[in-house]
């Protein structure tokens, strides 16, 4: 790693960039335009955020108080977890421990910074991990291994039996820098009584283990109040979704970025409903013109992203999305699959519930509710298996009307490597045109933007999609 | 009389040094042949017209390199990385940490007092991050390997290449071309691309006291200062010899010490 | 010898061709933590299925992605190709994800190539832990598959049945530990080649018929006095699955060294131990398998593998550990570097190499990294003995 990089800590340099963000859409329409001019290069980022209005905003602040909460943990007593984004921070909330998720944490630095997260990045490298290890957890985690972040007191992550490579970086630091680790498994299987019981005995295990990390007893009542407020954001997120299978969607693409990166910071938190509200309004305003969301208000094409999004520098993808009038449907990360949820009726023991009748009832929503957070859920077991990643796709593009399908991800992604093509050749099978993108969600290093749109363009064009 | 000879096959280019009394007395590089094999006589051939001296001459003659167990004229072979560990020391005595970019790989060598590796590490299986990289790229780029080191002076805002591999790369360095991108952007990009692929290998070895590099990369003056950046210290630069010879320069050095310690004994 | 070399380097093995004109099933299975005594108890030979002897990745690559391990790759071009056509079943396992994988990609591939699953598919589902209940998965998981060979082979298995095959897979075990024991002596007499050859061979044969053969192979062992090891720097193999003899033959047909001890799924690791013969046979099954984590898919065991490893290294007066992964591989990758980080710290020579398995091995480049590494233990040792330098050995 360059020297210069080693003499701030990363997490300080961004939260510092997102809370002067936060501040930002204060001024008139005319100041913010001309501020825009002096933030060459966080203009990217920034302008789509601000561009839709108030979501936006309270996103921004949303981003600034998350680091803000990393930065200042310590001196308020609390205990710092390090975590994946497939993990609820609610039981963290609730434990009142601080989360610290590796992948939101590198997507921001790669979409906020010219250079993306390449240093640290190459660092995780450096000290032995493999460049083919995922790049996702690969950034912030280089800041971390270097000592460049607040310290990381413990870690916890869940995806043994979903994502080696995920599970592999939490394991790997664990070991590097001697940081005690726990590690949620699942089976292959979910819905059935016998996985259902060993959601929950594994998750039963984590709580005595976080209690004994940060001294912390799991409080009740506190619990409760956190269920409540998911409880809330699930159905407001339901309200969002269902404006987002209309035709057009009224709901601008990078709404769908929010949702889910919301949801992986603050879920159960007041600040994660205010951005759902705002945008739930917004939504419903926007549908009420019969305009798409796009800022053109013209849905040339409804794509569907079967796995992630794309994060690099200026939100390339979502501004590309833009640019092309193309209606984004969401991805494997935007859904939560509550029971109540349209599209989980016709995939059986897909979903969760939320009951606070007991003490175990709430744990045992907890533990249900993450067991179903994304790629936990979806790719856990053989992708042709009832209520699997296929089942998942086909109900999905169904309901939210998709003309075609995307498939992107990280050269990491082993799992989903060992089958995505038979996955695409079944969707194409159900007659959804399927794009494999071989690019890296978070380095352009891999394959330049330049080239991943040039593919995309091609894939549109060759498939008479426009 | 003393003379030695090491003769390193290697995959891009094939380079011999004869020494006399450890005194280079001729050394000389070609580009290599398909068989290792022809390649290694017509460097000899062309070292030992330069020496004024025949093969007889020779006391002992190490081969290294990849074409090192194909060449029939030597009496034993030793790995490159151990030869460009006793070249870079013999180049530069106070050197510690040694960098060699060839053809096929890329080495990083920690060595002790006597130019012995005490540690090391290769690239992985691409072949991004080697000469063949640079070699390819600018073959696209329509210039020699020399034109495009000095592209990285000149550019203002380098691309961002995909360097994980090789053929990706070729593809997107096609593209930019196509699309207008100044020349010495691209070729920036690609000594960037490079020097950032290499870096990862000099810093997991945590490098320790004088850097020297070795390999033709070494005269690539955009990778060379790009990968100072990245590892945060200088590389030094010695007149003695051409880096490019080192791995030759350390087989004749090594070939010296064999004929030394037969006396000894 | 013989017997074994034929059996780890063919994948239709004359041992496999003698047993399938007897009549009776074979069921292939692709992880260590998959016990064969299972299949033994039902009269079914099981075979650890590998990818050797393919000569490119054609048919796998249509199935699996670019960035998947080439080992589970030739599994499947075998299977592609008619290669398996043996097998009355197979098992597969979330060793890791690219091997989990086979799954789909073989069924898939079935739907392109007749034939070429076999009747019994089977996903055993392997936990990540150990804990208690990991332990209770892991035994119902077993319940489950023995229930499933019953009903589709149409036998019993009891657990008489099960402490028989576990009593003679420990026969077997035995000897492969007096073997290992063997290659802890500083005069070692057995090639590590050999070794690995006839371990392999374990995971292939009959049973009864690999006993008799490695108790012949050990009396002969037993008799042997010539040392192997004078002179030889003494090597471990660490790191991702490999069954290839190339693999240690490239170690030991190399100058001067000998591999003395393995680190891996296919080696004596797991194949060294004993399993309980007393108690609920199932119980004694799962401990054995479930609660060694000695694979890195184990997350958070990584100071038990280490201790274990040193164990190893300091038994078998290891000089250097060379540890590959292959491509892809991430969870031996960032385990290989730990190791490297912590053995090298404690004076042990290593050598990390990524590689690919089988047609795509470059053997070349392997070769320059692993001379060199014997150099620089050359150099180190000569060194110590303050003798002029030589270069080679």
């Amino acid at each position: 790693m360059r020297p210069e990089i080693k003499e701030y800590n990363y997490d300080r340099i961004l939260g510092q960039t997102l809370s002067a963000a936060a501040r930002f859409p204060a001024g008139s329409d005319k100041e913010t335009e001309l501020t825009y001019r002096y933030i060459p290069y966080f203009k990217g980022v920034l302008k789509p955020l601000i561009d839709t209005g108030v979501p936006g905003k309270i996103f921004l602040e949303l981003l600034a108080l998350y680091y803000e909460n990393i930065l200042t943990a310590h001196a308020r007593g609390k205990k710092i977890c390090g975590t994946t984004f497939c993990y609820s921070p609610a039981i963290l909330y609730a434990m009142d421990i601080v989360p610290a998720t590796f992948e939101i944490l590198t997507a921001l630095g790669g979409m906020v910074w010219k250079r993306g997260m390449f240093d640290y990045m190459d660092f995780c490298c450096e000290v032995g991990m493999p460049e083919t290890s995922c790049s996702s957890q690969r950034g912030f985690l280089g800041a971390f291994l270097a000592g460049l972040c607040e310290e990381v007191d413990f870690l916890v992550c869940d995806s043994p039996g979903v994502c080696d490579t995920n599970a592999n970086a939490y394991a790997f630091s664990s070991a590097y820098l001697n940081k005690p680790f726990y590690q949620l498994n699942y089976p292959s299987s979910i819905g059935d009584e016998r996985s259902q019981k060993y959601h929950v005995d594994d998750y039963k295990e984590m709580i005595r283990f976080m209690e004994e990390q940060s001294g912390n007893r799991l409080d009740y009542d506190r619990l409760a109040e956190i269920l409540k407020e998911v409880d809330l954001q699930d159905h407001l997120t339901a309200d969002l979704e269902d404006l987002l299978m209309l035709v057009p969607s009224p709901l601008p693409p990078l709404y769908n970025l929010m949702i889910y990166a919301g949801r992986f910071c603050f879920s159960g938190q007041k600040i994660y409903t205010r951005v759902l509200e705002a945008m739930l309004k917004w939504g419903k305003n926007r549908a009420k013109t019969g305009l798409s969301g796009l800022r053109s208000g013209d849905e040339k094409l409804r794509i569907f992203t079967c796995y992630i999004d794309h994060y690099t520098v200026n939100l390339n993808f979502w501004n590309y999305l833009e640019d092309r009038n193309f209606g984004h449907l969401g991805c494997i990360l935007s859904r939560n699959f509550r029971d109540d949820n349209k599209y989980v009726k016709n995939l059986p023991g897909s979903a969760y519930g939320i009951d606070l009748s007991t003490k175990d009832a709430m744990l045992d929503s907890m533990a249900q509710l993450n067991a179903r957070m994304p790629m936990v859920r979806t790719i856990r077991g053989p992708y042709d298996k009832p209520g699997m990643w296929l089942d998942e796709s086909l109900e999905l593009v169904r309901f939210f009307q998709a003309d075609c399908v995307i498939y992107n991800g990280t050269p990491g992604c082993r799992n989903t490597w060992g089958m995505v093509k038979p996955f695409a050749r079944d969707m194409e099978k159900n007659g959804y045109p399927t794009h494999i993108m071989n690019d890296d969600a978070f380095d352009d290093r891999v394959e330049s933007w330049e080239a991943t749109k040039e593919r995309l363009d091609e894939f549109f064009q060759v498939r008479g999609l426009l | 009389m003393n003379i030695v000879a090491g003769c390193d096959v290697g995959s891009l280019t094939s380079k011999a040094v004869i020494m006399k009394n450890g005194k280079i007395i001729g050394h000389h590089i070609i580009k290599s042949k398909p068989r290792p094999k022809d390649s290694a006589d017509a460097v000899l051939e062309k070292v030992l017209s330069l020496a004024g001296i025949s093969k007889n001459d020779i006391n002992y003659c190490i081969g290294t390199g990849y074409g090192r167990d194909r060449i029939d004229f030597v009496d034993e072979v030793v790995s490159e990385i151990s030869c460009h560990g006793k070249g870079a020391h013999w180049l530069l005595p106070t050197a510690q940490t040694v960098i060699d970019i060839g053809g096929q790989d890329c080495k990083t060598m920690k060595i002790d007092k006597d130019g012995n590796v005490k540690r090391f590490m290769a690239n992985d299986k691409c072949a991004s991050g080697t000469g063949r990289f640079l070699e390819v790229m600018a073959k696209v780029l329509g210039i020699s390997i020399d034109e495009l080191g000095n592209l990285s002076k000149k550019s203002r805002s380098p691309i961002t290449l995909a360097s994980t591999c090789t053929v990706w790369a070729q593809a997107d360095v096609i593209k930019y071309i196509n699309s207008g991108v100044p020349i010495e952007d691209i070729g920036a990009g690609v000594n960037t691309a490079m020097a950032g692929r290499v870096a990862i290998l000099v810093n997991a070895v945590k490098p320790e006291g004088d850097i020297f590099m070795t390999g033709g990369v070494a005269k690539n003056v955009g990778v060379v200062s790009t990968l100072e950046k990245l590892i945060g210290k200088r590389i030094k630069k010695v007149r003695k010899a051409d880096p490019q010879i080192a791995g030759a320069i350390g087989a004749a050095l090594l070939s010296m010490e064999k004929v030394n310690g037969k006396i000894a004994a | 010898m013989d017997i074994f070399y034929d059996a780890a380097t063919k994948v239709k093995c004359e041992s496999i061709l003698n047993w399938k004109k007897s009549g009776k099933p074979v069921v292939g299975y692709t992880c260590s933590y998959a016990p064969p005594e299972i299949f033994h108890a039902a009269g079914i030979l099981p075979v650890r299925l590998r990818g050797i002897e393919t000569d490119g990745t054609d048919i796998a690559d249509a199935y699996f992605g670019p960035f998947i391990c080439s080992f589970p790759k030739c599994i499947l071009q075998l299977a592609g190709k008619g290669m398996f056509d043996f097998l009355d079943g197979a098992v597969i396992t979330p060793g890791c994800d690219s091997m989990r994988r086979i799954d789909e990609c073989w069924r898939k591939a079935g739907e392109d190539h007749d034939g070429i699953v076999p009747p019994f598919f089977y996903y055993f589902d392997v936990p990540h832990k150990s804990e208690a209940h990991g332990m209770r998965w892991f035994k119902n998981e077993l319940k489950l598959m023995i229930k499933a060979i019953e009903t589709h082979f149409d036998v019993k298995i009891t657990h008489k049945g099960i402490l028989a095959a576990i009593k003679k897979f420990n026969i077997g075990r035995r000897m492969l530990k007096e073997i290992e024991t063997m290659r802890w002596a500083k005069d070692v007499v057995v090639s590590g080649t050999d070794v690995f050859t006839a371990t392999i061979a374990g995971a292939v044969m009959p049973r009864d018929e690999y006993n008799q053969h490695l108790k012949q192979w050990l009396s002969g062992l037993r008799r042997r006095k010539k040392s192997l090891s004078k002179n030889k720097i003494r090597l471990m193999l660490a790191g991702s699955a490999s069954d290839e003899i190339n693999l240690i033959r490239l170690l030991e047909e190399n100058t001067g060294a000998i591999v003395v001890a393995e680190n891996i799924c296919f080696g004596i690791r797991a194949e060294g131990n004993e399993i309980d013969e007393k108690g609920d046979p199932i119980d004694n099954l799962a401990k054995h398998y479930m609660d060694q984590s000695v694979c890195p898919r184990m997350y958070g065991k990584y100071k038990e593998r280490l201790t274990s490893i040193k164990e190893r290294i300091d038994r078998a007066r290891v000089d250097g550990v060379v540890m590959q992964n292959i491509r892809f591989c991430d969870l031996h990758g960032a385990e290989n570097s730990l190791y490297e980080r912590d053995l090298e710290a404690a004076g042990i020579p290593c050598l990390k190499l990524e590689r690919e398995y089988g047609p795509r091995a470059d053997s070349g480049r392997m070769k320059l990294r692993i001379n060199a590494f014997l150099e620089r233990i050359d150099a180190k040792s000569n060194q110590k003995s303050t003798e002029p330098l030589s270069v080679s050995a």
